[in-house]
C-alpha cells in the first residue's frame, strides 16, 4: 500500500502551486496498473479525490471553459463506459470480476476527468472558449486511445482452446493460482523438486503444521523455563505460609483446577484475576 | 522476570537504532523480528505479573496462554490489519477475550469452502480445504489470495519459531 500514499502526498504538494498534466498523469496510474488490481483500485480512489480538488482549483481560475468542458466529459464518459464494458467483461475472471470492473470504471472516470483537466490547463492560453464541449471531448478521446489496453489482462487462447469468456476467465484464474503456488514453493525449503499440485499442497500443509507444532512445543518450553526461573523460591514459601489462613481461596483453587481439567481453558477470566489478586496480597 | 525486562529494554533500543538507521520506507513483506520480540516479551511479562506462577493454573493452561500470546504478537508484528490472516487471528483472539474489535470490512464475506466442494472435478480440492483450515481466516479467501496469504503466514511463522527458539535458549539456565 505504499504507492497510493506517496501519490497522495505528491499530489497535495503539487496541486496548489503548479498544475501540469505531465507531472500528474503518467506515473501513478502506470504504477497502479503494474502492481495489481487491488492497488489499482486504491490508487484510483486517491487519484479521483485529488483530481476533484484539482479540477476545483482550475474551475476557480477559468470558469467559462470548465463549465463547457464538464458537459463534454459527461457524454464522453458514458460512451466510453458502454464501449469498454464488453472488453472488461470478456476477461474479468469469475473470482476477481468485481475488482476488475471496479478498477476499470474508476480508471475510465479518471481518464475522463484527467484529459478534461489537461485541456483546461492547456487551453486558456491559445484557443480559450472557441472549441467548447465538442472540441474538448474530441481531444480527450484522442488522448484516451492509447490508454485503455492497460485496463484488462490480455488473455489469448491457443489453438484448440475454448474462447468463450468463462473458459478464458477460468484459465486466467488458474494461471494466477499456479503463479502464486510457485512463489510458495520457493519459500518452503526442499519443495522445488516436487511436481504436482496435490503433492505440493500436501508439503505446504505439512510444513505449516510442523511450524505450528514447533510453536506449541516452544511455548511449553518457555513456560517451563519461565516458571522454573521465577517461581523457584515462591513455591517453597507458599505452602508453609498461608494455607491455613485462606481456606476459601484454597477451595476456590481446587474448584478451579477441576473446572480447568474439565473444560480445558474456557473458564472466565475474572475468577483467575480475583484469585491471583488474593495470592498477591498474601505472599 | 527481571531478565525479561532487560531483554525488552535491549530489544526496544535495538529497534530504535534500526529505525534511525533505516529510512522511512517500511517494507511490509519482511516480517519484523524486533516488533514480534518486543510484543511477545511484553505479553510474557504481563502474563507473569498478572499470573504469578504459584497460581492454581495448570502448566497446560499457561502454555496455551503463552502460545496465544505468541500468535497475537506475531499477528501484530505482521502489520495488524493489513493482512487477512493477521486480521483473522486478532479477531479470534479478541473474541476469546470477549472484547469487540472491529476492523473496517473490506468485502462481502463469502465462504469459499462450499464452492470448492462443488468443484469436485479438480484434483486437489481436499488439500486446498485443509490449507484453508490451517491458515487463519482462510475460509473466506479466494484461492489465489489464499496462496498469497499462506506465503506470508509461513514467513511469519518461521520467524516466530526462530525468535522463540532464541528466547528459550537465552532464558534457560546454563
Amino acid at each position: 500500500m505504499d504507492p497510493p500514499l506517496v501519490n497522495d502526498s505528491s499530489f497535495s504538494a503539487a496541486n496548489p502551486s503548479s498544475y501540469t498534466l505531465s507531472e500528474i498523469w503518467p506515473f501513478p496510474v502506470n504504477d497502479a496498473v503494474r502492481s495489481g488490481l487491488r492497488l489499482a483500485v486504491n490508487a484510483g480512489r486517491v487519484f479521483n479525490r485529488s483530481e476533484h480538488s484539482g479540477s476545483k482549483d482550475v474551475s476557480v481560475a477559468e470558469e467559462s471553459t470548465v463549465t463547457d468542458l464538464t458537459a463534454g466529459w459527461g457524454g464522453r464518459k458514458t460512451r466510453d463506459l458502454n464501449s469498454e464494458d464488453d472488453s472488461s467483461k470478456m476477461v474479468s475472471s469469475s473470482s476477481s470480476g468485481n475488482e476488475l470492473k471496479e478498477s476499470g470504471d474508476k480508471k475510465r472516470k479518471l481518464c475522463g476527468s484527467e484529459s478534461g483537466n489537461g485541456d483546461c490547463s492547456m487551453r486558456p492560453e491559445g484557443e480559450t472558449s472557441s472549441g467548447g464541449g465538442g472540441g474538448g471531448s474530441k481531444a480527450s478521446e484522442q488522448k484516451n486511445k492509447p490508454e485503455p489496453p492497460k485496463d484488462y489482462i490480455h488473455v489469448r487462447a491457443r489453438r484448440g482452446q475454448a474462447t468463450d469468456r468463462h473458459s478464458l476467465a477460468e484459465r486466467a484464474r488458474r494461471e494466477k493460482i499456479s503463479e502464486k503456488m510457485t512463489a510458495l514453493q520457493d519459500i518452503i525449503p526442499g519443495c522445488n523438486k516436487i511436481i504436482g499440485k496435490a503433492l505440493v499442497l500436501d508439503e505446504i500443509i505439512n510444513y505449516i503444521q510442523s511450524l505450528q507444532r514447533q510453536v506449541e512445543f516452544l511455548s511449553m518450553k518457555l513456560e517451563v523455563v519461565n516458571s522454573g526461573a521465577s517461581s523457584g523460591p515462591t513455591i517453597g514459601v507458599f505452602p508453609s505460609g498461608d494455607l491455613g489462613t485462606l481456606p476459601i481461596d484454597v477451595h476456590r483453587t481446587i474448584y478451579e483446577q477441576q473446572e480447568a481439567n474439565e473444560t480445558r481453558g474456557s473458564q472466565p477470566e475474572w475468577l483467575h484475576m480475583q484469585v491471583d489478586g488474593n495470592f498477591n496480597r498474601t505472599t | 522476570m527481571s531478565f525479561i525486562k532487560v531483554l525488552i529494554l535491549k530489544f526496544s533500543s535495538l529497534r530504535t537504532q534500526t529505525m534511525a538507521s533505516s529510512d522511512k520506507t517500511i517494507n511490509t513483506d519482511v516480517p519484523e523480528k524486533d516488533v514480534f520480540a518486543i510484543h511477545f516479551l511484553q505479553s510474557l511479562s504481563n502474563l507473569t505479573t498478572q499470573n504469578p506462577f504459584n497460581s492454581p493454573d495448570t502448566t497446560n493452561y499457561r502454555a496455551r496462554k503463552i502460545k496465544k500470546a505468541a500468535y497475537v504478537s506475531m499477528a501484530k508484528a505482521a502489520g495488524g490489519s493489513s493482512r487477512l490472516w493477521s486480521r483473522a487471528l486478532l479477531g479470534r483472539a479478541a473474541k476469546e477475550n470477549n472484547k469487540i474489535v472491529r476492523f473496517a470490512r473490506r468485502k462481502r464475506k463469502v465462504t469459499w469452502k462450499i464452492s470448492s466442494k462443488r468443484r469436485s472435478d479438480q484434483r486437489a480440492p481436499e488439500a486446498t480445504d485443509r490449507l484453508r483450515n490451517l491458515v487463519p481466516g482462510g475460509g473466506t479467501m479466494e484461492t489465489s489470495k489464499l496462496m498469497e496469504e499462506t506465503a506470508h503466514y509461513i514467513k511469519c511463522l518461521s520467524m516466530q519459531v526462530k525468535v522463540m527458539q532464541c528466547l528459550v535458549d537465552g532464558l534457560s539456565p546454563k
